[in-house]
């Protein structure tokens, strides 16, 4: 008997989206989330304001929980995760266990520990994490300077309407970003774009401008990546209107000098070498697979990519179906994306899945009640 | 503080950023100027750079990026190998660098820029021509020997200025000391019209000789015709 239960692992954006949608079909998700609370990066990273739309991150993020959690056909566990997977497309049988996360436990409470959920077909939404700047190999110092700080580190003050030079607690005169810190880059091993950093970075120069209207804020780029409405929604504005200064060029190095951080760089469309004093700079950190989307992919047998983002190897026409069938990805998991697509994806995938678990309780009625054969699909 | 080393360290940042201030300060300045991409196309368009070391998008980037001491420079060095054609008013932004040439150079010269004083010295006779007759370039300009590179027919065709004038058909053309016949009107008219909107001051700026000779010149036409000055 295939079950008709789908079992979402992670508990952001995508995760959130596709249980409220299979749960509006009236079938049953589990949420399974490792951190003890739901909204994943957004809300564990104190995201200030959603690019491109600048609305409130946690605002727009309490909305989905709400909306998961509104849902009675919607299960969730938190402070858990998934330990062992066996069975097919079908009859998965997944293993869940308290998860190591140091601050689980407090108001997990819903996970039972070794408790087995049979499911028909699994949507993995466990997300990226942003890169870590001390493997960059410039020499930006983010673990030596108080000042050099990651977009995360700026989302964070940014949130808290207080953007500040960490070293001095004052406004800075001064900010800029280096885009591409972690991305495009062979020295790293990570080849891709990570896609929403220039997006973020101009959304956040706009915040800066906005919160500290003195301050000239600088954005050194290889190349600006603002597809679609991106480029008249934030990179127009951000230059027309909050006179956000963009240069072509990226920084190799930051130095101190005095209680101030000088960049080194090129501006590579004057053609001259530039060395410029700066109160803060915020290194544009792209992504990387999150902890949680290397180790369940080891779990559930699925194909990563040489980057270790799960593959999908379907790509243009299938953008949710993973190497396992029956097995279904959603947003960050699959390789850099923005909230868009990370929606559209867990829509995708929210569909896929319950089209594939209804399709195979259909054929196994057909199966039990007339000897036919049918073809399980592959 | 800009990007780059100051090329004129010696001139009080204040002054620049003043200067700076009257340009952004130019009603046009706004439509002139959105942002840019560094891509270049004006660059591509513009019949200048193929001849000088001059570019209009750094033109148009060092004045996105408020850039004032590199803004001072080119108010300086750059502006004036500009031809103002406006190719480069095919930018994907709407910018156009040629148009903030424009207000770079009228504050450069309103504020008697000695850099503007020594671009401009050239051009003092044709400006007293334009200015002083309403016409352009008159006939009685080309000189047996004034134009070598012009071929050896200018010394004939000069010989017997009056003749040739006097066949071409339009009446207007039979003069060799304008470009054409202007009306009185018309040149009461143009005099009033630089007077009145700052035209004389900006002469009196950077070429005090020309802007003292042409007051005369004008004073006379203007007191006959009953306007004074």
């Amino acid at each position: 008997m295939s079950s008709d239960t789908i079992l979402i692992i992670g508990g952001g954006p995508a995760g959130l989206e596709a249980a409220r949608l299979i749960g509006d079909l009236g079938q049953r998700a589990v949420v399974v989330e490792k951190r003890d609370a739901l909204g994943g990066t957004p809300i564990y990273e104190h995201y200030a304001a959603l690019t491109h739309n600048f609305r409130d991150a946690e605002e727009a993020m309490n909305e989905l929980i709400a909306a998961a959690k509104a849902n009675p056909t919607v299960d969730i566990r938190l402070s858990s995760e998934v330990v062992s997977c066996s069975g097919a497309a079908g009859d998965f049988r997944v293993k869940l266990a308290k998860s190591g996360n140091p601050a689980a436990g407090a108001n997990g409470g819903a996970g039972v520990a070794g408790e087995e959920i049979n499911a028909g077909a699994i949507i993995v939404a466990t997300g990226f994490q942003h890169f870590d700047p001390g493997r960059e190999t410039q020499m930006y110092g983010y673990y030596e300077y108080d000042d050099v700080i990651t977009l995360a580190d700026a989302e964070r003050m940014l949130k808290e309407n207080k953007f500040v030079t960490p070293s001095k607690g004052t406004p800075p005169q001064r900010v800029c970003f280096i885009q591409c810190v972690g991305s495009r880059d062979r020295q790293i091993g990570n080849e891709y774009c990570s896609k929403v950093c220039c997006g973020i970075s101009s959304k956040q120069a706009i915040e800066i401008r906005q919160q500290v209207p003195d301050c000239k804020v600088f954005i050194f780029y290889i190349d600006m990546r603002m597809y679609g409405y991106w480029e008249n929604e934030i990179y127009w504005p951000a230059q027309e209107k909050y006179r956000v200064q963009y240069v072509k060029g990226i920084i190799t190095e930051i130095i101190r000098k005095g209680d101030r951080l000088v960049v080194r760089g090129e501006d590579t469309t004057m053609g001259r070498p530039m060395e410029v004093p700066m109160d803060v700079v915020v290194l544009a950190v792209g992504m990387e697979p999150s902890r949680g989307t290397k180790d369940v992919a080891k779990i559930l047998g699925l194909k990563q990519n040489k980057y270790n983002f799960i593959e999908v190897p379907h790509g243009g026409l299938d953008p949710t179906a993973t190497s396992v069938p029956g097995i279904f990805v959603a947003g960050a998991a699959a390789g850099p994306k923005d909230l868009d697509d990370t929606m559209a994806m867990a829509g995708a995938a929210a569909m896929k899945a319950a089209a594939l678990t209804r399709k195979l309780q259909i054929s196994n009625f057909k199966f039990q009640n007339s000897n036919f054969k049918t073809q399980t699909p592959a | 503080m800009g990007l780059f080393a100051d090329k004129y360290p010696d001139v009080a940042y204040q002054e620049k950023e003043r200067l700076w201030e009257q340009v952004k300060a130019d009603p046009r300045y706004p439509s002139y100027l959105y942002g840019c991409y560094e891509c270049g196309i004006c660059v591509a368009a513009c019949p200048s750079a193929r001849f000088y070391d001059f570019s209009p998008r750094k033109i148009a980037q060092a004045a996105a990026r408020e850039d004032i001491d590199l803004i001072y420079e080119q108010m300086n060095d750059d502006v004036w190998n500009c031809s103002q054609c406006f190719s480069c008013n095919r930018c994907p932004r709407q910018n156009s660098p040629g148009g903030v040439i424009t207000i770079l150079r009228e504050v450069a010269v309103k504020n008697g820029l000695k850099s503007a004083k020594q671009a401009l010295e050239g051009y003092s006779r044709i400006i007293y021509k334009i200015m002083g007759t309403g016409t352009q370039v008159s006939p009685d300009m080309l000189q047996p020997d004034a134009f070598p590179d012009w071929g050896p027919q200018v010394r004939e065709v000069s010989a017997d200025l009056e003749l040739w004038r006097r066949a071409l058909p339009p009446e207007t053309l039979h003069t060799t000391s304008t470009g054409w016949q202007v009306d009185d009107k018309t040149i009461i008219e143009l005099y009033l019209i630089w007077h009145n909107t700052g035209v004389m001051d900006m002469i009196a700026e950077v070429d005090e000789g020309l802007h003292m000779i042409l007051n005369d010149v004008m004073e006379e036409k203007l007191e006959e015709a009953g306007y004074e000055v």
